[in-house]
């Protein structure tokens, strides 16, 4: 089943374009990767994913709908840029957790019982009553990601969601992300300036730099010509692969 | 305790009792939204308001009102839409409302008020019906945020978030710009234009070094804020200063003080 639809999309911002006849279709379950260079418009298509930003040309259908309809139903979730949460929010841990199901008609006790489940899922148990603003990134990530998911989503949007994170907290939150979609059958968009994480844990990738030059599966994108149009120089990656075993797990891709 | 026994002290002890709650709360938004300048912004506005209010003969606190709640929701708007940056759209406005002031008060006829009571504050002026005002207000304001509490945190967090989970995000976005632009009006005859914003920022950055949790960092707010009202009176009384200035200056030394003491105290 289609659960996201962008036709024929272009957005301006100030007479700027940031993007230009982008379209793309993704499944129930699929994880996709958005990837480009800074200023690519990674973050402005899934702002208007999701509603904040009004298309110039084309439409977006989110879960069959426009996208601020679909928000209505409450199966869609968000994880924003780590940096645009106040470092010092007093929130402890089920404080935070709560937050996810403020419109859910629910008595306080469900409430709490549903969050300290997924406090638990996300591996946070014991930290039920810690200061989210004393977590390591790492930590906070997963209890966003708890937060995200007690209101029960069918898609989450993720915004740069490695940034801050260690190499390992990484790893195992991208594993993680993976298990979600195999245990609750959620698509997962997700935004990211690493595109190392292309190779190993998503199912597409879209290539986008206010147009998008490649979307497809994860082994048709690392062409040459697709990177460089990508990111517009000559690129050389190094791309941790887990099938790899005579080189200690790194090793310089080849390019096509 | 003579100075309990005097109406105008009084007044201003049971005015500046409300007031510190009041803008105890509003500091927990103010700290978490990082709008120390937006409120310097509206603060210095009211004056504008103020002026054009004896100018035209009707209520200054009527008329500076609705022209802090203007430029408030003006400074709001703008530093939503992020065109221009919000820091010069506020230093434009906030100059811009205080010559306005200026040039207002300079035109007033039989003008006998003292400039300085604007700027400073002067508990003498606060009269009963201030009072009732001011404490109408507050129980409005509180019960509205009382009632709302978890969806306006949940804007301070992540306003995208929060309007992905069906919050409506504009509406506690400018309700709170209007709470806090009113709120400032009545705080001009505490501590005047200029020092307002101070009873705004720093109850709660004072509990913010002490508590973490917003429960406990808003009953320290609460509880400094008034205490620090209620010295400033009295220190302003016994040694025949300033009331505003007394009180914000009291506001700022404590609030260094424990910001140095907690750094000299080793951790662990």
């Amino acid at each position: 089943m289609k659960i996201l639809e962008v036709k024929d999309l272009t957005v301006k911002i100030e007479n700027n374009i940031i993007l230009e006849d982008v379209n793309l279709e993704v499944e129930e379950g699929e994880i996709v990767a958005v990837v480009g260079p800074n200023g690519g418009g990674k973050t402005t298509l899934i702002k208007t994913c999701l509603g904040f930003i009004k298309p110039t040309k084309g439409y977006i259908k989110l879960l069959g709908k426009p996208p601020r309809e679909a928000i209505k139903t409450g199966k869609v979730g968000y994880l924003p840029q780590k940096s645009s949460i106040p470092k010092n929010f007093p929130y402890s841990v089920l404080d935070v957790v709560l937050l996810g199901l403020i419109n859910k008609k629910l008595s306080k006790k469900e409430k709490i019982e549903i969050a300290l489940q997924y406090i638990e899922y996300v591996g946070m148990k014991g930290f039920e009553h810690a200061p989210y603003s004393k977590l390591s990134g790492g930590q906070q990530q997963r209890v966003s990601i708890a937060r995200v998911l007690v209101a029960d989503p069918k898609i989450i949007f993720l915004d740069e969601p490695s940034t801050g994170i260690d190499v390992v907290a990484q790893e195992s939150f991208y594993d993680f992300l993976q298990r979600l979609r195999k245990e609750k059958g959620l698509t997962i968009i997700m935004v990211s300036h690493d595109i190392g994480v292309v190779g190993t844990f998503v199912d597409k990738v879209a290539g986008l730099n206010r147009k998008l030059h490649y979307y497809g599966d994860t082994k048709g994108f690392f062409q040459k010509h697709i990177l460089e149009n990508l990111y517009g120089s000559e690129v050389k990656l190094l791309v941790h692969s887990p099938e790899c075993v005579t080189c200690e797990h790194f090793h310089i891709q080849d390019l096509h | 305790m003579e100075l309990l026994t005097i109406p105008f002290m009084q007044n201003a002890i049971i005015g500046g009792m409300i007031l510190a709650v009041l803008l105890s709360v509003l500091s927990l938004f103010i700290n978490l939204k990082n709008w120390s300048f937006i409120t310097v912004g509206i603060s210095h506005a009211t004056f504008g308001g103020l002026a054009i209010g004896f100018f035209l003969g009707l209520s200054p606190s009527l008329v500076g009102g609705i022209f802090a709640v203007a430029v408030g929701l003006l400074i709001g708007y703008i530093s939503k839409k992020g065109d221009i940056h919000e820091d010069i759209s506020i230093g434009i406005l906030f100059s811009m409302s205080m010559a306005l002031g200026v040039i207002f008060i300079t035109l007033t006829p039989n003008y006998n008020s003292d400039l300085f009571t604007f700027l400073f504050g002067n508990i003498l002026t606060m009269t009963r019906e201030d009072i009732y005002i001011l404490l109408i207000f507050s129980i409005l304001s509180i019960g509205f945020i009382w009632i709302n509490f978890q969806k306006i945190m949940y804007c301070c967090y992540n306003e995208e978030v929060a309007f992905v989970s069906g919050i409506h995000t504009g509406f506690y976005y400018y309700s709170i710009i209007t709470i806090i632009s009113i709120a400032t009006v009545l705080a001009v005859k505490l501590v005047g234009v200029i020092l307002a914003s101070a009873m705004m920022i720093l109850p709660v950055a004072f509990a913010n070094q002490i508590f973490w949790h917003y429960k406990k960092i808003l009953i320290t707010a609460i509880t400094f804020s008034i205490l620090m009202v209620l010295g400033g009176i009295y220190i302003s009384y016994e040694y025949n200063l300033p009331s505003g200035a007394t009180i914000v200056f009291l506001y700022s030394l404590i609030f260094s003080l424990l910001f140095f003491i907690k750094r000299l105290i080793p951790k662990g």
